[in-house]
């Protein structure tokens, strides 16, 4: 059997739908992770309440020590039966952000760890409100830091993105599979996605490469 | 009852088993300069930290200009102090200075300058960067705005956190070790900025090791011992005739490692002392 690079570039036009599929999710579930996450590093410092630290302790080893693909298969069939009914898509995307979510908390703890004290503690002699010091002292410091562990874990998510193809959101691993099912050209097909799951994450780490270069330019 | 322009009453601070702060009282009056001298870990930053409530006493109060800057509430908990709008508004009329100047970096000279006034004095930009770029002068920065602060030497970035605290229309400055973290041929450019301020009348409570600059400058000084004030006078009383051995050892002491040509301290005045 030889390779026959056409099947690639017939598949491609879907291929690159799915790959739409794939950022979309990813972005998203991306998003909401550091959303989410920034909010949780915030209120767990100014509100270092022992029960809620406790929950996002738990919480953390919990994502940590479980195989994602079971996260994702529990979210998706264990909230309609609790009746809550939602898509693939959603479920696909609310598995992404609760995993990578608590990657991003430990990114920011350590971002945070960067930023003296003396930093806050300047702010706060100003008579900055405490919201205000965290916006515009606090976080921007802890964000540049943790660039290049963000990025990669930008990357992460994105590929972990095939496994949602197990719960039916169709990105470009699904498919990659529906179009060899029919052509039986796993090769050639998979060749493809291979090289695109590679494009998209070789542009997001360059892009992170001149964006601290050009902070650090700035910073000197 | 009419308080001080600045009142510290009772201070008591504790971390673990020591004591950093024991029942500590100071009044200042406004213009007054107050320099404080002691050993390390006397409690004289403590004091000073406590004052604009950075470092919130166990127990006693600061009152600034009749108003209270901090009190113990009721219900203990020092948590509770960082909604408090009132503290918010004590504190901007108190600028501080830190040992390693905290200047933010990811913010240019100017900004660093220009922030707080927009976000605790309400003032329009156009307002708060000509006051800025003012002040830059007046600490010899004028070019220096567009700067990064990692640019800056570490006298530059102190006049620089001078100056943002100066933006803030402060009643009061808080100078916690200006110059500890200077090199030596940068600490002239520092205290002539703040000579300068003493000068004008700014009330100022000065945490330093610069015996010579707070002989000049001080109006009195505090010396602390063991979180307690052991004596404190005009310049001239407490460093030529110390009244306790424990000022006169420190003296001493600091003469020995960091003799000052210009001290009135001499160490010989010293030694007849003892």
């Amino acid at each position: 059997m030889k390779f026959d690079i056409s099947y690639t570039f017939d598949a491609l036009p879907r291929l690159i739908e799915g790959a739409a599929v794939t950022l979309q999710v990813t972005l998203i579930g991306f998003l909401l992770s550091v959303t989410l996450a920034t909010v949780l590093t915030v209120a767990r410092t100014i509100w270092p309440w022992k029960p809620f630290l406790v929950v996002l302790g738990i919480y953390v080893s919990f994502i940590r020590g479980t195989p994602m693909l079971v996260q994702i298969f529990l979210i998706f069939y264990v909230l309609p039966v609790v009746g809550i009914d939602i898509g693939p898509m959603t479920a696909g995307i609310l598995a992404l952000t609760l995993n990578s979510c608590a990657f991003v908390l430990e990114i920011l703890r350590g971002g945070l760890a960067s930023v003296p004290k003396g930093q806050t503690e300047a702010a706060e002699s100003l008579g900055l409100p405490v919201l205000t010091q965290w916006r515009k002292v606090i976080l921007p410091q802890v964000f540049i830091v943790s660039i290049p562990p963000l990025v990669n874990e930008f990357t992460m998510v994105l590929k972990s993105t095939p496994l949602l193809a197990t719960i039916t959101v169709v990105e470009l691993m699904r498919v990659s599979q529906q179009i060899f099912s029919r052509n039986y050209h796993p090769v050639e097909v998979l060749t493809g996605a291979f090289v695109l799951y590679f494009l998209m994450c070789f542009a997001v780490s360059r892009g992170s490469v001149l964006l601290e270069r050009r902070l650090h330019v700035r910073r000197a | 009852m009419t308080r001080s322009f600045l009142e510290l009453s009772q201070l008591t601070t504790r971390f673990g088993d020591t004591l950093a702060l024991d029942n500590v009282s100071l009044n200042v009056t406004q213009g007054e300069v107050v320099c404080l001298i002691g050993p390390s870990g006397c409690g004289k930053s403590t004091l000073l930290r406590s004052v604009n409530w950075l470092q919130p006493p166990d127990a006693g109060s600061v009152w600034l200009d009749n108003r209270p800057v901090g009190q113990i509430p009721e219900t203990g908990g020092k948590r509770a102090h960082w909604r408090n709008p009132d503290l918010a508004r004590q504190r901007a009329k108190m600028g501080m200075v830190f040992q390693n100047f905290n200047v933010w970096p990811h913010l240019s000279v100017l900004e660093n300058i220009v922030r707080a006034q927009m976000v605790v004095l309400k003032r329009p930009r156009a307002e708060a960067e000509t006051r800025a770029r003012a002040l830059l002068d007046e600490v010899g920065l004028g070019d220096r705005a567009d700067y990064w602060p990692d640019d800056l030497s570490g006298g530059q970035k102190q006049r620089v956190a001078i100056a943002r605290s100066l933006a803030m229309d402060p009643v009061l400055m808080l100078l916690d070790e200006p110059t500890s973290a200077l090199d030596p041929e940068l600490v002239s450019d520092v205290l002539g900025v703040l000579k300068t301020l003493a000068q004008r009348g700014m009330t100022m409570l000065i945490v330093t090791h610069e015996l010579g600059f707070a002989a000049q400058v001080a109006d009195r000084i505090v010396f602390m011992e063991s979180g307690r004030i052991v004596e404190m006078g005009p310049p001239a009383d407490l460093l030529e005739a110390p009244t306790t051995d424990r000022l006169r050892r420190f003296l001493d002491q600091l003469s020995t490692l960091n003799p000052f040509a210009d001290a009135p301290h001499a160490p010989s005045a010293v030694a007849t002392g003892a």
